[in-house]
């Protein structure tokens, strides 16, 4: 080992260089394709209106003076507000009961030796194979005997549906990657099974939980015909639904304000993503390269 | 509160028939007009709720007229009313989940997909508020049982159609000589001289609405015929189609670009308002945005109402119509209404900037609302005379109306330009409508 | 000692009441409401009349007589599976070259992640406005580059009017949604792998795809198979992109099982045909899918 620790600074710093000559190259490709839309977008949502049509001036950028008026528009004349707040309220609650129910799910799937858990495990699985655009049917009935009718609460029940299973096969994996002995090592100490899986277990698998509220959080807001069809009261709507369908005016689209409604909520998304897969990507990588 | 006035005491339904029956023929019709838009909605409506949904007008200052409008009647008669606006493609999948909770809205609105057929055993029959306006204003167009009737019944009542004329762009047409279209043939050659001057047309080819009716327009004036008038036998296998068809194709081939071939129902606006176009067929929400869009190129549009083909004139309109579910708490509140709109007409013309073409002869006195003022509209004042529906010459039925939402014939129109042989183009298009009409018979 | 107070028995118990809330959740919010559709799938429902005739399987052999359908059955087909692909690799791709320390990384990753947030319903309107047959920022740039022609010259693309093309575009817009999920579930899901190991992964020469082929691939094979399962699964029924899109256009250009059924069964009215073609490969994913999470947990223990 000795003999290794300092190599040729040069040669080291060549190395280090090329190795991020080679990410980059590889990652321009895409980012690009993703980055070029969202540009694009945030450019389209301070455009003046005008700006739009006109067709030899360049797309990506300004003939007219930007313009905060699509932003505006949206606060003043719609009720983006209360859309915006719709969506946090619905998607924390889709994220607590997918994770009230999909945790305890996930652990007993992946830890317990249950019979027929494979058989569960799949039958949940299935649950994704029914498609939307019938489901939504008997569920406005379900919908309507609950009262949600019109109300956001609706979608907060029917979420789940889809967040429950994916978030239940995702946390079985994570479970399955804490070691047994540890959970064995709590139980000799005298905690119950729940109390092992409540002292250790989740304590060490809280970045599948996290990610698994990430991603309820996320699907929530993918949704499109189950808010339309449950809710149509404008203060009731999420943000998705009530951009798509109060910024289309027939044949008037209102672009700038559309492309504002979507950044407006996505790219906080993907900060606070960012943040969490930060903290526990970076943990391991860190080890990875010492 | 007193209104003092007979009528309001009197039980709404029954009394307001007779009302009518016994005043109408005393009172001259411009004194009961008026005495009737003073009228007020019974007592019974007082304190209840009303929840409307409508969709999404194309000319958004009409919605902003309508909640005014539906909340000064609220505030006028004691009712809380709530209107709701959605984009009239989805509709349909709101009601298919409020039908299905047995809950949702009290007075509903059918446009671009007219479920009349498909919805009327859960429908309030509308027959006494439709045979009392038609009474009261000169009998109701031919047209509108269309999409309003079932076995005679009315199970919605009309309020308004599109129409969809011809928006033709006078300089253009000017340097190749040519003056306002007349016929289709017209349309093809002008579009043929300024494509090569870079101006060409287009109707859409896609799957959208706009689809549905623009190649039905050319295929009526072809004079096509899609099923007898009773609606029940199909009746589009025949020569004239073939020749739509083909002038379908020659419209492509000489007039337009493959741009068409990626339309929506908004597509065809940007194309005229961006100055490209040479004519598009269009409603003329597309001749108002153009206004505010590109003040230049609206100076020198002027609209023909529809031009004509071998088979006579028709111009295809688009209904709208409100409806009633029998599971509304509120029935006598949403009949009310309707009355009142209807009552109304002319303001609501107004407000939509003469969008909104009426359903009612009377309505058609001139000088009509907006459209009598405008000299470019006002051709459109007899519109109703050329005005045919989705189906025709039959009503908007169940499989007529699933012909339209598949894009049957949009996509006929698509193979065909696209190169496709008429014969094949026919089996495939008949064989399809025959299984649709087949399966509905069935059931 | 009764076989209740076993340390099995207690097991099954605790095991069993963990899993409950999310069995009968999804059991009674989906299994129920899927009876349904299976029974408005053999019955000739319409929008209006739900309670209908029994028909057996007359719908499902209506829509086998019906030619759009078959069109509609392939572009589902190509559309999933060629997009599915496309995210597997692009997704797997970006997830190794964000693993790598670099400078700017999180502001990359922060980027890269947004199409995966953003709501698809507007998102695809975005899209929509890009693929413009004559404001499409993309011909533009196309253009200026001199690699297309001019608007209105032949070879100016008609990015949602050309047969292949249509779908190749919004098979796109799937991709370029998905494929940061893809990586975030790797990149989830590579936290289960042992950092000795991770390290071959380390952009270190000629050596890193042959480690990569044998030591990684099979390490994150099941968690990749677990997300794009799930992924193909919500391709498979979903409807905004193709909807918002071109529904289906031009003559069934971009046609998938979603759209008709929902123009059939929803638009049309025409609810038991429309529900026969929603769940058409019910039936053929079912098996696909046993056999696939069946071989993914044996793998895995």
């Amino acid at each position: 080992m000795a003999t290794l620790v300092v190599p040729a600074p040069r040669s080291q710093r060549h190395k280090e260089l090329r190795r991020h000559l080679l990410v980059y190259a590889g990652l321009t490709p895409f980012l690009v394709i993703a980055v070029f839309p969202i540009f694009w977008m945030a450019i389209t949502a301070i455009k003046q209106d005008a700006d739009l049509y006109l067709v030899d001036a360049v797309p990506f950028w300004f003939r007219q003076a930007p313009t905060w008026k699509n932003f505006d528009f949206l606060f003043h004349n719609t009720s983006y507000g209360a859309w915006i707040v719709n969506t946090m309220l619905i998607s924390f609650w889709v994220s607590a009961i997918t994770i009230l129910t999909a945790v305890p799910a996930g652990y007993a799937l992946a830890r317990l030796r249950l019979p027929f858990a494979e058989n569960l495990g799949i039958g949940i699985f299935m649950t994704y194979l029914v498609p939307a655009i019938i489901l939504f049917i008997p569920l406005a009935r379900v919908v309507s005997t609950l009262d949600l009718q019109d109300s956001w609460w609706a979608l907060v029940v029917v979420y789940p549906t889809f967040t429950i299973p994916f978030c239940t096969w995702l946390l079985m994996g994570f479970f399955k990657t804490v070691p047994f002995e540890i959970e064995e090592a709590a139980m000799v100490d005298g905690c119950g099974q729940f109390g092992a899986l409540l002292r250790v277990v989740l304590p060490v698998s809280w970045p599948g939980i996290i990610t698994a509220i990430i991603f309820s959080f996320t699907l929530s807001m993918q949704d499109f015909l189950y808010s339309l069809a449950f809710v149509s009261i404008s203060e009731e709507k999420p943000v998705p639904l009530g951009v798509a369908t109060e910024l289309i005016r027939g044949d008037i689209y209102f672009w700038g304000s559309l492309m504002a409604g979507a950044l407006l909520v996505g790219v906080p998304v993907a900060i606070v993503y960012n943040l969490f897969l930060d903290k526990f990507i970076t943990g391991i990588t860190g080890a990875a390269i010492k | 509160m007193s209104h003092g006035r007979s009528v309001e005491t009197l039980s709404p339904t029954l009394d307001r028939r007779s009302f009518l029956k016994t005043t109408g023929v005393a009172v001259a019709g411009a004194t009961l007009g008026d005495m009737l838009a003073a009228r007020q909605a019974p007592a019974q409506t007082k304190g209840t709720n009303l929840r409307i949904l409508v969709w999404s007008h194309y000319v958004p200052a009409y919605d902003v007229w309508f909640d005014k409008f539906t909340k000064e009647w609220g505030e006028k008669n004691g009712v809380k009313v709530r209107v709701d606006h959605i984009p009239h493609l989805e509709l349909p999948a709101r009601y298919a989940a409020e039908f299905a909770a047995g809950a949702g809205h009290d007075l509903i609105y059918f446009v671009g997909q007219i479920l009349t057929g498909q919805y009327y055993r859960n429908l309030v029959d509308l027959s006494d508020v439709a045979e009392g306006l038609g009474k009261k204003y000169g009998g109701w167009l031919e047209s509108s049982k269309s999409a309003a009737q079932v076995g005679g019944a009315w199970y919605a009542v009309p309020d308004f159609f599109i129409s969809i004329p011809v928006l033709w762009r006078k300089d253009l047409f000017q340097t190749v000589g040519m003056g306002e279209p007349k016929t289709w043939d017209d349309l093809r050659k002008t579009a043929g001289q300024l494509k090569a001057k870079g101006h060409p047309t287009g109707m859409q080819f896609s799957h959208c609405n706009d689809a549905n009716h623009n190649w039905r327009a050319l295929m009526y004036c072809y004079g096509v015929k899609e099923t007898d008038p009773s609606g029940q036998n199909i009746a589009i296998d025949s020569k004239e189609m073939r020749e739509a068809l083909k002038m379908g194709k020659a419209l492509y081939d000489e007039g337009m670009t493959p741009e068409v071939f990626s339309w929506d129902d908004a597509s065809d606006n940007r194309f005229l308002a961006s100055g490209v176009a040479s004519w598009i067929h269009d409603a003329i929400s597309a001749f108002h945005s153009t206004r505010i869009t590109n003040p230049k190129v609206f100076e020198q549009t002027f609209v023909v109402p529809e031009v004509a083909g071998p088979g006579g004139k028709w111009n295809v309109g688009e209904p709208n119509v409100w409806a009633v579910w029998k599971f509304s708490k509120n029935v006598a509140g949403a009949k009310e209404f309707i009355q009142h709109i209807a009552d109304n007409q002319k303001e609501a013309m107004e407000a939509s900037l003469g969008y909104n073409m009426p359903f009612l002869k009377d309505q058609y006195k001139k000088p009509m609302p907006y459209l009598g003022k405008d000299a470019k509209l006002s051709a459109l004042q007899d519109q109703e005379k050329i005005t045919a529906f989705l189906g025709f010459p039959g009503p908007m039925t169940p499989p007529a109306q699933e012909v339209v939402t598949t894009f049957i014939v949009p996509d006929m129109f698509t193979k065909v330009a696209r190169g496709a042989s008429i014969e094949d183009t026919m089996k495939w298009g008949v064989g399809e409508i025959r299984r649709i009409y087949a399966k509905h018979k069935a059931s | 000692m009764s076989w209740w107070r076993t340390p099995t028995a207690r097991r099954y118990l605790f095991g069993y009441t963990l899993l409950a809330p999310a069995v009968l959740y999804v059991g009674l919010l989906v299994g129920v409401p899927f009876l349904f559709s299976l029974y408005l799938a053999m019955s000739d429902a319409s929008v209006g009349s739900p309670v209908a005739r029994f028909v057996g399987i007359e719908n499902f052999a209506s829509a086998l007589e019906n030619a759009v359908f078959y069109t509609a059955l392939r572009n589902t087909i190509v559309f999933t599976v060629g997009a599915g692909i496309l995210k597997g690799l692009l997704g797997t791709t970006l997830a190794f070259l964000l693993l790598q320390p670099f400078k700017g990384r999180k502001v990359i990753r922060a980027l890269v992640v947004i199409p995966f947030t953003l709501p698809i319903a507007v998102s695809v309107l975005g899209w929509k406005w890009m693929f413009d047959s004559q404001f499409s920022v993309i011909n533009w740039a196309l253009s200026r580059l001199s690699l297309i022609g001019t608007y209105g010259s032949p070879d100016w693309p008609v990015w949602l009017g050309q047969p292949g093309l249509a779908l190749l575009s919004v098979m796109f817009v799937n991709v370029w949604r998905g494929f940061p999920f893809s990586a975030i579930v790797l990149l989830a899901g590579l936290t289960s792998v042992p950092p000795e190991i991770l390290d071959a992964a380390k952009v270190d020469g000629a050596s890193f795809l042959q480690r990569f082929r044998k030591v990684i691939v099979p390490m994150i094979a099941p968690i990749l198979f677990i997300g794009s399962a799930f992924d193909t699964v919500f391709t498979l029924s979903d409807l905004s992109i193709v909807y918002l899109l071109t529904n289906g256009g031009p003559d069934g250009a971009t046609e998938i099982l979603p759209t008709l059924a929902y123009n059939t069964g929803i638009r049309g009215g025409a609810l038991g045909r429309g529900a026969a073609i929603s769940l058409f490969l019910f039936p053929l994913l079912l098996p696909a899918i046993i056999l696939l999470l069946r071989t993914l947990r044996r793998r895995q223990y």
